[in-house]
């Protein structure tokens, strides 16, 4: 009414005459269909989408459900061609879909993975837009804005840019952060070092039996994989090691240490973390990631305020009217910027493990790391299972495993469950091809092609043969956070940083083919 | 007084008059306005509620206060009971412009206004709706045709004759008709069991419709000859006017009654002094509307000009009240809250009844309505 | 014989498919201020089918439940009843459909509906009533309708209404998961999509109070008497006419006044 009010009073001579116009359209339209004799609705599917009006559609075969408060995904109606391919990825690739029997309980069944965001061919599945909340923070002058990069990022971001699949863009990516405003920008890559350290140690406390808990040790660093054995392998999450993922470590110390050693108020800062996953958005919102505001004696304050995707990374840059192409390299900020080759291919699917075993060698055996370890052929590559035995001298056969994306973690977990595996240490990336290929990564290839995710990892192995640096337990500034503050891996403030729980999910479904839940 | 054939046209401008334009002129350009953009923008009717207040009371209460011309068409033609002769004509005047307001109304109500004339082609006959329409536009047809006779006395005198002829059969299809669609705009409610409120939602909607339809005639002409008689000098007689109200009276004894055995059959007692909206707005409806009328008929006041006056606008009321509840008040327990007039509808309902009175007027000033007495003379 | 849709809601995850089916079959649009899914999405002119998610409590859990709406097109509908142009028909293969061109835009159907779904195009200048179809067209080749072709769980099951009611039967028969009762056998005289649920109806939003009885009875138990009505009244009043109006010439002639 109101609108109408507005209208009718901005009418001007020429509006007036218009409307007589459209009003002539609408008398005609109007007498045409009084003509037509056809009773209501359609004569076939949308012809714009399948060119003629019919009943074949070549594919409309349904979609994925999104809860409207999924932290990590959502979806546009209106894009939705109900092609089925997120269906697709998630039934057949992540095993999620599908995988439940009929009727729900109160959830929708997500791992927040956002493969479906890749595979949606018209990117009707994004991302949930968290941009705003951090230009928010980047304007407030009160707020010290900090961000982390995780290892994927500087092989993904470029591609948004018009350069080649996997183009390394790690220092265009610092410069292009601190254009946009942002205070401290880290190296995740720092905080993977650190994961190898607290989570490689822990290993070592299983297999010498300091620790009770059973072996394998599982990967804990993907959020997706994290919460798929929440839902379908509750039952072994005694195996999932306790480390935090490099996120949310240093997420914890960037309020903690990293404000003290700068004289910092912790409220005062709002930690960002650039990321090749959606998953992570899931992450950080978990209600027990607020460590450091626990320590801090403040609850409410999260460890990482707000996670990004590179692909809402680009469309920061892309809406500042930032050409990254055209940027100088910069340099990640002292104190937590510095990562080891072992960190950064923490990126690749594999590289977790051959990271933590670079490591373990080195404390098992307090000798230098064999050439072998620093180019470990059997976990690299884009095979769904990868296994290796390593002799550690004096200690004996560490066996080892790796999959990645959710079917091929399936295949290793059931092993378990059944007491049949072999294995020490087991690696599980849920994307496949690890996070180069988060579900938060440029949607180069429709559906992600391994072409691109090969090419993504090489950028990753590349870098880390070119590095001096390539042991996390030698990066300097991880030896300079144990000794002035957390002393030693799995300390009691390490613990209380660093380490975390894991909380069942069995009663949110129940299984397929299980008598659980 | 009333014209005589020889004179002029004639029309006073009086202050009144001259709000009542205005208001006419206002409703006029919303309708067109609304006639142009659609219902969304103009009114507040909405998914929830599709029906509001132009249908609440532009139509059924507007069918139902013009009722007042089948009821005196009734007694005054069919049973030539004369002594009531002469409000004859004013009433039936009334009705017919109450009706052709109805349908001026309906037409702003519906979407496809120009696509009104389809159900004259497209039977939908299982409709109640169906027997609403047909009946309402013949009975305006034929209200306008009545009204030819009392035309043809000034203009286009040569077929007075022919009207005179006609008449009779246009008199009885005249009382058919109402007491049809009277009953029917009743029955368009049947169908809304479980959503219309208990207190209002009966199989006996339609007969409770009728009876109310025809008990507000008399009350109706109670009010209106009063007015017209202040306006116009013209005072009908006590004794026509109590006779009426009699009538109507003991109609309404009826009524009273039928709604309690109607009330004791299907339990709705309890809805009665349930306290809330509805039972608030059925009490003010029948106290108010039929129970006080009722008492001021029995008491000497009754037998006064002003008693009566006061009697027929009570009634009068009330029948507003009972339509309004039964299409807004009833249905706000099953649809919620969600809809209040807008001030377009408020405006074009007043508008219409602004047209209404000054067509009346002139047609008073202008032809033989209020000083007629028919005699009946061999047809 | 007409055909029917089963709607076992137990099967539903609330993906939406079926909402963007409907749209992408029948053209119509999307209005972000007015979505299809989620907590409280609302049938209107565009949205001819909803899938709400219900939060609700199953044996003193928590459960979500997703109910998918449309027009349930009942086997005497009230809407097709209530028209007074014809413009809604129920079709021979079950379809209640409906022609534009006959349309008046009462609005009558709308109050009629037990389910309120015929919704309007209020912002049209020449507004038309709108609902679910039944993919008429494709029911009339023997094709299930797009919504129920789409669904990634089968929630949905198309075919002959008493195999569909058979199969209802059966299935909460055999499953102690369901609820007795299937939705839309009786409920106003019986309608061609049926529900079947393992959470009460009435927690998921149906309206539990909808009569048996087929409501275009309610209509005809009055409309049968208009003939007599007609006939009887008409007579009478001419009787009465003629009557009154010699006995009043009579008593002109003896230059009597009547009393009556
Ligand atoms: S994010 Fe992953 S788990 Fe969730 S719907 Fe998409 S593919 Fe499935
Ligand atoms: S992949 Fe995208 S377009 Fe295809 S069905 Fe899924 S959401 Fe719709
Ligand atoms: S559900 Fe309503 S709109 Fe559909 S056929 Fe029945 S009465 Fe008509
Ligand atoms: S049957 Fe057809 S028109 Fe009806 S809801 Fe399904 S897709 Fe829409
Ligand atoms: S497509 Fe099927 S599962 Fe998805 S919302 Fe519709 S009925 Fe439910």
């Amino acid at each position: 009414m109101d609108k109408q009010k507005a209208r009718s009073t901005e009418m001007t001579r020429r509006g007036f005459l218009k409307m007589f116009g459209s009003l002539g359209l609408v008398g005609a339209t109007a007498t045409l269909a009084g003509c037509s004799k056809e009773p209501m609705g359609g004569k076939g599917w949308l012809p714009q989408q399948y060119q003629a009006a019919s009943s074949y559609p070549s594919q409309v075969r349904g979609r994925v459900p999104i809860d409207p408060n999924n932290p990590s995904i959502m979806r546009d109606d209106e894009k939705c061609i109900l092609c089925g391919q997120c269906l697709e990825v998630c039934e057949k690739v992540q095993t999620v879909f599908g995988h439940y029997e009929l009727p729900v309980k109160d959830e929708v069944i997500c791992v927040n993975c956002g493969q479906c965001t890749l595979w949606c061919p018209t990117a009707a599945i994004t991302e949930k837009d968290d941009t705003a909340r951090v230009l928010e923070a980047i304007e407030d002058p009160d707020t010290v804005v900090v961000v982390q990069t995780a290892p994927a990022t500087r092989v993904g971001l470029g591609e948004e840019f018009g350069l080649p699949a996997g183009s390394w863009v790690e220092g265009k990516q610092v410069a292009a952060l601190k254009k946009l405003g942002f205070d401290y920008v880290f190296d995740t890559n720092f905080s993977a070092d650190l994961t190898i350290m607290e989570e490689g140690t822990e290993l070592i406390n299983r297999i010498t039996k300091k620790s009770k808990a059973p072996l394998p040790q599982f990967t804990s660093c993907s959020p997706g994989w994290v919460k798929f054995c929440e839902y379908y392998y509750p039952d072994l999450l005694e195996h999932m090691s306790s480390a935090k993922s490099p996120q949310q470590m240093l997420g914890a110390l960037i309020k903690t240490y990293f404000a003290k050693e700068k004289n910092i108020d912790p409220k005062k800062i709002f930690s960002v973390s650039i990321m090749p996953c959606t998953a992570k958005k899931f992450e950080c919102s978990r209600p027990e990631m607020n460590d450091a505001g626990l320590h801090h004696g403040d609850e409410t304050m999260r460890d990482v305020d707000a996670v990004l995707t590179v692909r809402e990374l680009a469309r920061m840059i892309k809406n500042k009217g930032i050409d990254l192409n055209k940027l100088p390299e910069e340099k990640y900020d002292q104190l937590m910027g510095t990562g080891s080759g072992a960190g950064l291919i923490f990126g690749a699917t594999g590289g977790v493990m051959e990271a933590a075993v670079r490591t373990a060698y080195f404390v098992l055996t307090k000798q230098d790391v064999p050439e072998g370890l620093l180019n470990l052929k059997p976990v690299r590559g884009l095979e769904g299972v990868k296994e290796a035995s390593l002799d550690i001298p004096g200690v004996g056969t560490l066996r080892i495993a790796v999959a990645h994306g959710l079917s091929n973690a399936r295949k290793l977990m059931d092993e378990v469950r059944r007491g049949e595996s072999p294995y020490h240490f087991i690696e599980i990336m849920c994307c496949p091809g690890g996070c180069i290929s988060g579900g938060g990564q440029p949607r180069t290839a429709l559906p992600p092609s391994n072409e691109v995710r090969e090419k993504r990892i090489a950028s990753l192995y590349a870098k880390d043969a070119s590095y001096k640096l390539r042991l996390s337990h030698e990066n300097p500034e991880i030896l300079a956070l144990y000794e002035k503050y957390l002393e030693h891996p799995i300390s009691h403030l390490a613990h209380e940083l660093l380490h975390t729980e894991y909380t069942s999910r069995g009663d949110k479904l129940t299984a397929k083919g299980s008598k659980l839940g | 007084m009333a014209a005589t054939n020889t004179q002029s046209w004639s029309f006073r401008l009086t202050p009144t008059r001259v709000l009542l334009f205005i208001l006419a002129g206002m409703a006029a350009a919303i309708a067109l306005w609304r006639l142009i953009v659609g219902l969304g923008p103009t009114t507040n009717l909405n998914d929830q509620w599709p029906w509001g207040l132009w249908i609440g009371f532009d139509v059924l209460t507007g069918v139902a206060l013009a009722g007042g011309g089948y009821s005196t068409a009734l007694i005054v033609h069919i049973l030539h009971i004369n002594k009531f002769n002469e409000i004859g004509r004013s009433a039936m005047l009334t009705s017919m412009l109450g009706y052709l307001l109805v349908m001026a109304g309906l037409f702003l109500d519906i979407g496809q206004w120009f696509n009104f004339w389809r159900p004259f082609v497209s039977w939908g006959y299982h409709s109640v709706l169906f027997e609403v329409f047909w009946c309402v536009s013949l009975y305006t047809t034929i209200q306008v045709i009545e009204f030819g006779e009392i035309l043809t006395e000034r203009v286009a005198k040569p077929w007075h004759k022919f009207f005179r002829k006609i008449m009779p059969f246009l008199l009885i299809v005249g009382v058919l008709l109402p007491t049809m669609h009277q009953s029917s705009l009743g029955g368009l409610y049947l169908i809304e069991v479980g959503k219309l409120h208990p207190l209002w939602w009966s199989p006996f909607i339609p007969l409770f419709f009728l009876m109310s339809s025809f008990f507000v005639g008399p009350a109706m002409v109670a009010v209106e000859t009063s007015l017209a008689g202040r306006a116009y000098n013209h005072q009908v007689d006590l004794k026509v006017l109590r006779g009426l109200a009699k009538i109507g009276g003991t109609l309404m004894v009826i009524y009273l009654a039928l709604k309690a055995i109607d009330f004791s059959n299907r339990d709705a007692w309890q809805y009665v002094f349930a306290g809330g909206l509805e039972s608030n707005m059925f009490l003010l409806e029948t106290i108010g509307g039929v129970i006080i009328p009722l008492i001021i008929l029995i008491s000497p006041w009754g037998k006064t000009r002003s008693g009566l006056v006061t009697y027929g606008a009570l009634t009068a009321l009330g029948v507003v009240v009972n339509r309004l509840n039964v299409v807004i008040t009833g249905m706000v327990n099953y649809y919620g809250p969600g809809y209040i007039p807008a001030w377009t509808e408020i405006v074009v309902s007043a508008g219409l009844v602004a047209g209404g009175i000054l067509a009346y007027c002139f047609i008073v000033e202008n032809f033989n309505i209020l000083g007629h007495h028919e005699e009946h003379e061999a047809a | 014989m007409s055909k029917g849709v089963l709607v076992d809601l137990t099967k539903c995850i609330g993906c939406g498919s079926c909402t963007v089916a409907c749209k992408l079959y029948n053209d119509n649009k999307f209005e972000k201020d007015s979505p299809a899914i989620g907590e409280n999405p609302k049938l209107t002119d565009e949205n001819w089918t909803i899938v709400t998610a219900k939060k609700t409590e199953k044996d003193g859990q928590p459960v979500w439940r997703y109910v998918k709406q449309q027009c349930l097109h009942c086997e005497h509908p009230a809407c097709a009843s209530a028209c007074f142009a014809k413009a809604f028909q129920k079709t021979e293969e079950g379809p209640v459909i409906y022609y534009p061109h006959l349309c008046v835009g009462c609005r009558y159907c709308m109050l009629a509906c037990p389910f309120d779904i015929p919704k309007y195009q209020w912002e049209k200048s020449f507004p038309l009533v709108t609902k679910c179809q039944m993919c008429s067209g494709k029911v009339a080749k023997g094709e299930a309708p797009a919504c129920v072709s789409v669904c990634p769980t089968n929630v949905m099951t198309f075919g002959e209404r008493d195999e569909i009611l058979a199969l209802a039967k059966k299935t909460i028969e055999s499953d102690s998961k369901y609820v007795k009762h299937i939705y839309g056998e009786k409920e106003a005289g019986g309608t061609d999509w049926i529900y079947i649920s393992d959470v009460p109806f009435e927690q998921l939003g149906f309206r539990t109070d909808v009569t048996t009885t087929p409501l275009p009875e309610y209509s005809h138990s009055f409309l049968k008497y208009t003939p007599y009505v007609i006939v009887g009244w008409g007579s009478l009043l001419t009787g009465m006419y003629l009557y009154t109006k010699r006995r009043n010439k009579i008593a002109q002639e003896e230059k009597k006044d009547v009393h009556l």
